[in-house]
């Protein structure tokens, strides 16, 4: 039983791995952004569990904010992936300008509230 | 600034005169109007009379009936002091009746009531608005077969002897009180509801009140110490009241007579009348145990401005100035046991105030970590006193946004990763730029 | 009104009749005619909320919209940062509010812009009039978004319905008339634009929309509580979306930037704070958008996995290691009490009567009573059957956009249901699905009407599609009459629309704009009489008592108070401190000298009761009583209620129970009321509110006295007498 879901997860692991292979450069940089935001905001939640959360406007903003980069870069993702059709209409120019006022917005409302 | 100095040494030269009537800057009495059942009484009690005149009082003595009697004219008043010697009078000339009596306490004036076994239903009532109560019983006196005065007339022991005095030095003087008191009138007792009445002079537990001239046939109402020969009120707004069940005790004739209390070897030349009604007269008419508190100022320390309202958690300094009146001149105020509490619903914080011994009391505490509208209060009330109750109210805010703490240690990864996500995105757009 | 309306219903006939007259420009012409009848409504709505101006004079309704005058007039005054940081020393004496930390201030924010840009236009306005018109400014405004809403989810003629049935629809001009200056004026607004710009965002799957509607969301969470509607309602449709296998990327975007953008935003108001991440409320939306992430993980997976088998092993290791997180971080959020339970005002919303029974002082309010079914006709009128009819067109239409009105119209239609006050929410829902209603019906007959007379016309009418294909099957069974019964189907629906209208005239002329602080009744000629004892008192305190003077009313009169004696008070209307309300509660129902106590240590220095036995005015104090009761009771258990009531009845009369008829409320309402002859023909000392002679007319106050009663005795002051001096 546990070799076979090793088996199992070694064989998934293959197939991502050979599947993700293919994916484009723009989205394979947009995958690395991602994942260094979550691994930020993956580092802050175990922080607080050992501090405590005192100062929670803080934590929040300082999660909120990778967590929200995470989310908009992944919004960029769908939105410039040629594979997804139902963007066929929405210029990949246009989706990166979207996403850059959205950061904007983002960064500022994080400013305010990080003190 | 010559001629300021001139005009003020003027005002102060001046200000005695214009202020010959009562004031809160010079609390003693002045103008007293004493009411009297007939002018017999100008003589018989003018040693206590030319007592008050030699000590500056300006005395107006009136028949009680007088048709011109009023105690104001267009809404000032005539007198500041009111001394109803006038027990058997049952309605009063002029526009004086018992309403008017009471207006002229509850404005602040001082009124001594003295009445004897003729005792008028109007007198006894303004004493029971006053808290005492005399023997409802017409033909009753105060009768002690314990501690009655030894004479060579007086059979039936209706003239008494006390010296059970209040122990209090503001109301009777710092020297004490030797020879006993003598008392021949009626007795009273205090309405147990009325919490500002007290007994300054108590019967001894043998004495009752009765009428000597008939056989006992029930049990006597008033007895013992419960029977109050002479009571004082200090009503809220100070106004001071007296009443005793004796006008003899005023009277020439009791002031000059030996005194010997029966079954005790001590004998007085000379009974303590004079000096305990002459002390307490002058405790009556503001003379002493006058206190005044002024100049109440608060600020944060370090600062001198009063601000309009304190931050949770400041330091602040608060500080009141209190004076007795001395009967000439006001005079530091010296005691230890002043407190101001800050207060909202329940003190929140009750604190002792320091003196510098000039009158100067002080004390400095933190504001509580609670909001809302608070009052500075000081509430002193001491026997013999006038009580001091002040309150200032002083809202306390919370923290503004700008004055939390920033910049916390342990917020400083937080802040890195904002900052660093942010150049993240910079970084990322540019790539994702230039990438192609 | 009704020319508008009828304008607008003829408008959909005019822009396609129009085409067959003037073949050049139709495309302009269409767009002439919709923007022009789009103005009219935009104007429309704006003037039929001004009756209360004409028929009284421009001024603040109610109570609530005084304490938003009193803190716009501090914000113009004093700065955005004052008023941010200010702490009100003024009321709930001597506790004190955080002003800045306690209100929703886009109402403020918004009315101090408009004012400082009237300013900056150099239109010398009072600030209070610029109150006054917020709410019917923002009406107009709305009638805009329901346009846009309405043609997002369905077609333009909808659109231009919606806006109509809107402009003039009861349920909203009941909050929103001029002085209404409330939340909810501008909080509607708010709510259909989240809505609108989020629809939209689903619908094209921008960045740049989900900005836009989480800025919306933003303004909403800034103008009124109710925005805790939003972030439950967009969850569940989500969910919905997400059970019935139409989840798209466009979801995916639209839904989680707005989430985290919105959330992000609203935690920048004082008052809502932490309760994104806290509240038992907001868990919902914060539990699909990790449900969004997760199934957004799964399609990624499966697409770049080709091997079916592979997938399914890793959805269930997915599932289960998801639900199980999900599970434990809920379960131990609850129970650190990390995450707050949910409120009893949300509590009352699921279960109407748990308020009833739990927290007296939300019950007392009329306005959180479940709603009668004639308010409903009262607010709707024919909106009411238009509405399942609308429904109907959207099921059989269903895409993301009508889906989501549906759900928007069913849970505010339950809300509305079980709170009057929530009929206000419901209201742009109904009108848009019976805008989908009436415009689909119309556009339909018409269609009908003219491919009869010229079938090849059917080509150039562009904004028409889905209608069409109805309308096709329509045709296909042509029967003889059809076109005379289309006929009649319009007139009557022509009736219908234009009785709406006149009703709603009727409604909002009589019923609603009356501004409750200046009562108005009919002589006994026909003449109006207008008390105004309620400006009267409060004029009455601001000019004849100390500045630092504290009043001790009912919480309903507190902002009145504040806002117009500029008097300190001990409770109002911000009704957060329940001990403090059943303190005051407990004082009018204990006798005399048990108040005396009561009101010495609050400092009261005067007690302001609201009577109307003179008058036959029915909110009186005396009708309240026993809600002070009851609240008093509910902290002091010392006061019961079965102390009032005889036999489980209330009454003032001589059978009332003594306790009643000592209690401080009753002497204060019938002071010297006994000496006065209200009515010919009965005794003195009679009631005209409640129709009964009073049982105690020989009324002693000991502790107070009065002070000042109005001429019609509506509101009566009484001094507190400071204690007695000699005792």
């Amino acid at each position: 039983m546990v070799r076979s879901t090793g088996n199992d997860a070694q064989a998934l692991f293959h197939a991502l791995r050979s599947a993700y292979a293919a994916t484009p450069t723009n989205l394979k940089i947009i995958d690395l952004f991602v994942g260094f935001a979550v691994c930020t905001a993956l580092i802050q939640v175990a922080y607080m569990a050992i501090v405590g959360s005192f100062p929670f406007n803080s934590f929040l903003s300082g999660v909120l904010s990778c967590i929200g980069t995470a989310v908009l870069a992944v919004c960029l993702r769908i939105q410039v992936n040629k594979e997804n059709k139902e963007f066929k209409d929405l210029a990949p120019e246009r989706a990166f300008a979207d996403f850059v006022l959205c950061n904007l917005v983002l960064h500022l409302v994080i400013m305010n509230f990080l003190g | 600034m010559a001629k300021v100095s001139i005009f003020k040494a003027v005002i102060t030269l001046l200000l005695p005169l214009v202020c010959l009537s009562f004031s809160p800057e010079e609390p003693t009495d002045r103008r007293i109007l004493v009411l009297v059942d007939d002018f017999s009484l100008k003589s018989s009690h003018s040693i206590f009379f030319n007592s008050l005149r030699s000590r500056g009082f300006l005395l107006d003595i009136k028949l009680a009936e007088d048709p011109a009697l009023s105690l104001q004219r267009y809404g000032q008043y005539l007198y500041d002091a009111l001394v109803l010697f006038s027990p058997s009078t049952d309605r009063f000339g002029g526009s004086l009746d018992l309403a008017a009596v009471l207006d002229f306490v509850d404005s602040g004036h001082d009124l001594i009531i003295a009445v004897d076994a003729s005792a008028s239903d109007l007198i006894k009532n303004i004493a029971t608005e006053c808290g005492v109560d005399f023997d409802e019983d017409p033909s009753t006196v105060v009768v002690d077969h314990g501690s009655y005065a030894v004479s060579e007339s007086d059979g039936d022991h209706t003239l008494i002897v006390s010296n059970d005095f209040i122990r209090s030095d503001v109301m009777l003087g710092e020297t004490e009180i030797q020879a006993p008191v003598l008392f021949e009138g009626i007795a009273h007792s205090l309405n147990a509801e009325n919490s500002l009445v007290l007994k300054v002079l108590s019967a001894s537990p043998s004495a009752y009140s009765a009428d000597p001239s008939s056989k006992l046939s029930s049990p006597p109402t008033l007895i013992g110490s419960a029977i109050s020969l002479v009571s004082v009120v200090q009503a809220r707004n100070n106004a001071r009241i007296m009443v005793t069940g004796s006008l003899a005790m005023f009277s020439n004739r009791l002031f000059r007579s030996g005194v010997q209390k029966a079954g005790s070897p001590n004998k007085y030349p000379k009974s303590g009348n004079e000096q305990f009604v002459t002390e307490l007269s002058k405790w009556v008419f503001h003379e002493r145990g006058h206190l005044k508190a002024v100049n109440v100022t608060h600020h944060k320390v370090g600062e001198t401005d009063e601000p309009l309202s304190y931050r949770i958690n400041d330091d602040l300094d608060f500080s009141v100035e209190i004076y007795e009146w001395s009967g000439k001149s006001w005079e530091p105020y010296v005691a230890n046991d002043v407190q101001v509490q800050f207060y909202m619903m329940s003190p929140y914080v009750l604190k002792s105030l320091s003196t510098d011994q000039k009158g100067l009391y002080h004390a400095s505490f933190k504001v509580p970590d609670v909001y809302g509208v608070f009052q500075f209060k000081v509430e002193y009330h001491k026997l013999g006193y006038t009580s001091i109750s002040l309150s200032k109210q002083i809202p306390v805010r919370p923290f503004r946004h700008n004055e939390y703490e920033r910049f916390i240690t342990t917020a400083f990864p937080y802040y890195g990763a904002s900052f660093t996500t942010m150049a993240g995105f910079f970084i990322f757009s540019f790539v994702y730029l230039y990438q192609k | 009104m009704v020319v508008g309306n009828a304008e607008s219903m003829k408008s959909d006939l005019l822009s396609s009749l129009s085409i067959r007259w003037i073949k050049l420009k139709t495309k302009q012409q269409e767009v002439l005619i919709r923007v022009s009848i789009l103005c009219l409504v935009y104007i429309l709505a704006f003037i039929s909320r001004l009756f209360s101006v004409l028929r009284y004079e421009s001024m603040i309704h109610e109570f609530d919209p005084y304490f938003n005058y009193r803190t716009t007039l501090f914000l113009t005054q004093k700065g955005f940062y004052e008023f941010w940081n200010w702490f009100d020393s003024e009321s709930w004496y001597p506790l004190g509010r955080i002003i800045g930390g306690t209100l929703y201030p886009g109402l403020m924010v918004t009315a101090a812009l408009l004012y400082w840009s009237l300013r900056f236009l150099r239109f010398a306005v009072h600030i209070r009039e610029v109150c006054v018109l917020t709410a019917p400014f923002f009406a107009s405004n709305t009638t805009l978004v329901a346009y846009f809403f309405g043609k997002e989810i369905w077609d333009s003629g909808a659109g231009l319905v919606a806006a109509a049935l809107i402009a003039i629809c009861p349920g909203y001009i009941s909050r929103s008339v001029a002085g209404s200056y409330d939340n909810e004026g501008v909080a509607i607004f708010a709510l259909l634009l989240t809505f609108y710009l989020f629809v939209r965002a689903v619908n094209t799957g921008s960045l740049a929309w989900a900005l836009a509607s989480a800025f919306g969301y933003f303004y909403m969470v800034s103008a009124w509580g109710g925005y805790v509607f939003i972030i439950n309602l967009i969850p569940l449709y989500v969910l919905v979306l997400l059970l019935t296998g139409r989840y798209s990327m466009r979801l995916y975007v639209a839904y989680n930037s707005m989430y985290v953008l919105g959330m992000l935003l609203a935690m920048q108001i004082r008052f809502v704070g932490f309760q994104h991440v806290q509240s038992g409320e907001h868990m919902a939306a914060m539990g699909v958008f990790f449900l969004m992430q997760v199934f957004y993980l799964l399609d990624w997976v499966k697409h770049l996995l080709s091997d079916t088998k592979l997938f399914q092993a890793f959805l269930r290791v997915t599932v289960t290691c998801a639900v199980g997180v999900g599970v434990i971080a809920l379960g131990v959020g609850t129970a650190s009490g990390y995450i707050s339970p949910w409120t009893g005002r949300f509590y009352s919303l699921l279960d109407p009567t748990y308020a009833k029974d739990h927290i007296p002082i939300i019950a007392s309010v009329s306005e959180h009573q479940p709603t009668a079914w004639s308010s409903f006709m009262f607010d709707f009128h024919i909106l009411l059957f238009l509405f399942p009819a609308g429904l109907y067109f959207c099921f059989k239409r269903l895409s993301d956009a009508t889906i989501f009105i549906v759900m928007y119209g069913l849970t505010s239609m339950y809300f509305a249901g079980v709170m009057v006050r929530l009929i206000l929410v419901a209201t742009p829902a109904v009108c848009l699905i019976s805008a989908i209603a009436v415009s689909a019906t119309i556009k339909n007959l018409t269609y009908l009407l003219r491919t009869k007379r010229k079938v090849s016309q059917t080509g150039s009418t562009e904004g028409i599609n889905g209608a069409k294909a109805s309308s096709k099957a329509l045709l296909d069974r042509s029967q003889p009459f059809q076109k005379n019964s289309a006929i009649a189907l319009l007139f009557g629906a022509f009736y219908l629309l234009s009785k709406y209208a006149t009703h709603c005239n009727w409604v909002t002329s009589e019923a609603y704009s009356s501004p409750s602080i200046v009562l108005a009744a009919r002589g006994a000629h026909g003449d109006r009489v207008i008390f105004d004892d309620y400006r009267e008192a409060y004029f009455w305190l601001r000019q004849n008592t100390p500045q630092d003077a504290k009043v001790m009313s009912w919480w309903d009169y507190g902002y009145q108070i504040t806002a117009m004696g500029n008097r300190t008070v001990i409770v109002d209307n911000n009704t957060w401190n329940n001990t403090h309300i059943a303190t005051v509660g407990r004082a009018m129902s204990s006798y005399e000298d048990e108040a005396y106590e009561i009101m010495r240590s609050l400092d009261v220095d005067y007690v302001l009761v609201v009577f109307g036995g003179v008058t036959g005015y029915s909110s009186d104090d005396i009708n309240k009583f026993l809600w002070m009761v009851r609240i008093g009771g509910g902290v002091f258990p010392v006061i019961k209620e079965p102390h009032y009531l005889v036999n489980g009845e209330y009454r003032v009369d001589k059978g009332a129970s003594p306790k009643m008829l000592n209690c401080l409320m009753y002497k204060l309402s019938y002071y010297r009321f006994g000496e006065l002859m209200t009515e010919y023909g009965k005794p003195p000392g009679y009631d005209r509110a409640r129709g009964v002679e009073i049982g105690n007319k020989d009324v002693k106050l000991e502790y107070l006295e009065e002070a000042f009663t109005t001429s019609n005795w509506i509101v009566r002051i009484y001094k507190v007498k400071p204690p007695n001096n000699r005792w």
